[in-house]
């Protein structure tokens, strides 16, 4: 009996911890989107503070350096350490000014985090995102990592398609055809002509 | 004589110990760096487990339509999408939006009996005669907001549930992204199906209905992509790639949901 008892509270314990740390992933993605709808809906703030309070959260929030390498491909393996370094920092441009202003223009009404899924690599936040004026929501899942003790979104996935799987595809096509050199030159001028275009 | 001796021998366990401190740097440096790597090619593998590699032999000739294609979006159909966006509010867009997917639940729930999926197939009936009766032929989503959920199947998924899960790539003129096994399967849906081609005589709509709603259906779904298009088409090093991929991705979750 005492047997049964002690193996019931190992696992009430391992229960509560799997609990409590989904309960952390959750808090950390609802925290993004309300950060998010913060300085989207703040009134007070200037263009350029906007977009520094967007980078802000790009950068605490986002893994840009692993994400970069993981859009690379076999393409990382290939090329030099200074061309990795330069195309990492391209890549975190080119997200700001790619996202930043979808952050910025976010008009959801709603964001829910539904369930996470501990997928031994990563955790998977599934989420539905509520536009204004409609009842149909957009399923949104995020993948999560854990580094250093500290979370970090490295992927989103919106109606089972991944950001990161399509960037790679992406990504691949265009070095192959255009060779790396000139491939981070038109990512250079593309980050460019965004920003230049942006408001934000 | 002696402290010289002290003095070589304490020279050399320096020596030893920098040297042997040197090789565990090495190591334990060996060590974190492997399994760094290690992490990150399992993570790369678990994010691409579901997704098969992208099977597109015809590269050449799919491109060369996509370029077509692209012209013709740009020039004609984005400009119509434009339009009927600037003159259909967006209640009126949700409801033929509504209307058109109600159309496709016949169908679907066949498919999902030949799936197996008898609770989806249920759900779907229940969604088509709940929509089609208090909804106002499919307008209003009535079902849905009673939370009744389905998810649709088509003749491709089905084919694919019977082992026909990869086939090559498809860009196809005017149509836009497929697989061979999907335009098989939308070429069955269309021969079944009692809105479409009428290919087995039982069509509850004459051909101008078929032709209306057909046209309705490709300038509602345009404008439901023209943000999205245009993203793309802003953003993007290689849009054909982007295409690809987020079709393929899209039919596996679908299969596979």
């Amino acid at each position: 009996m005492k047997i049964f008892i002690n193996l019931f509270l190992f696992l009430l314990l391992f229960c509560s911890e799997a609990f409590a740390q989904n309960d952390h992933i959750k808090l950390f993605v609802e925290n993004i989107g309300n950060e998010i709808v913060k300085v989207a809906n703040n009134k007070t703030l200037k263009d350029a503070q906007k977009k520094s309070a967007i980078i802000k959260i790009i950068d605490q929030n986002i893994d840009s350096q692993w994400i970069s390498r993981f859009v690379l491909g076999s393409h990382y393996k290939t090329i030099d350490e200074a061309k990795k370094a330069k195309f990492a920092e391209l890549y975190r441009q080119f997200m700001i000014e790619t996202y930043g202003p979808k952050f910025n223009s976010y008009n959801g009404k709603s964001f829910v985090v539904n369930k996470i899924e501990d997928q031994k690599n990563f955790f998977l936040a599934k989420a539905n995102f509520y536009p204004q004026g409609t009842n149909n929501p957009i399923s949104i899942d995020f993948r999560i990592k854990e580094k250093n003790q500290k979370l970090f979104v490295v992927d989103f996935i919106a109606e089972g398609v991944s950001l990161l799987e399509t960037q790679r595809s992406e990504f691949d096509s265009a070095i192959t055809n255009l060779g790396i050199d000139k491939f981070l030159n038109d990512l250079e001028l593309k980050t460019q002509q965004l920003k230049k275009a942006n408001k934000l | 004589m002696h402290l010289s001796i002290n003095v070589n021998t304490f020279i050399s366990v320096f020596y030893k110990i920098q040297k042997l401190l040197f090789i565990l740097l090495v190591f334990f440096s060996a060590t974190a760096y492997g399994e760094e790597e290690d992490e990150f090619e399992s993570f790369s593998k678990a994010i691409t487990k579901n997704n098969t590699a992208i099977n597109d032999p015809f590269e050449t000739y799919n491109r060369k339509i996509y370029k077509f294609n692209d012209v013709v979006d740009k020039y004609f159909l984005e400009k119509i999408a434009t339009g009927y966006r600037f003159v259909t509010p967006k209640p009126v867009r949700n409801s033929i939006t509504n209307f058109i997917n109600n159309l496709s639940l016949p169908i679907s729930a066949v498919n999902s009996v030949m799936q197996g999926k008898v609770d989806n197939s249920l759900a779907t009936t229940s969604t088509f005669l709940i929509n089609s009766t208090i909804g106002i032929f499919g307008l209003f989503d009535v079902a849905g907001q009673k939370k009744i959920t389905y998810q649709p199947e088509d003749f491709g998924q089905t084919f694919a549930v019977y082992g026909l899960k990869s086939s090559p790539f498809l860009m196809l003129p005017l149509l836009g992204p497929s697989t061979v096994v999907d335009f098989s399967g939308s070429i069955a849906n269309r021969i079944v199906s009692p809105t479409d081609f009428d290919m087995l005589n039982f069509s509850l709509l004459d051909s101008n209905q078929r032709a209306l709603i057909s046209a309705t259906s490709i300038v509602n779904n345009r404008e439901q992509l023209l943000d999205i298009i245009k993203d793309i088409r802003q953003n993007s090093f290689d849009s054909y790639a982007i295409i690809r991929s987020a079709y393929l991705q899209r039919r596996i979750n679908q299969i596979n949901n």
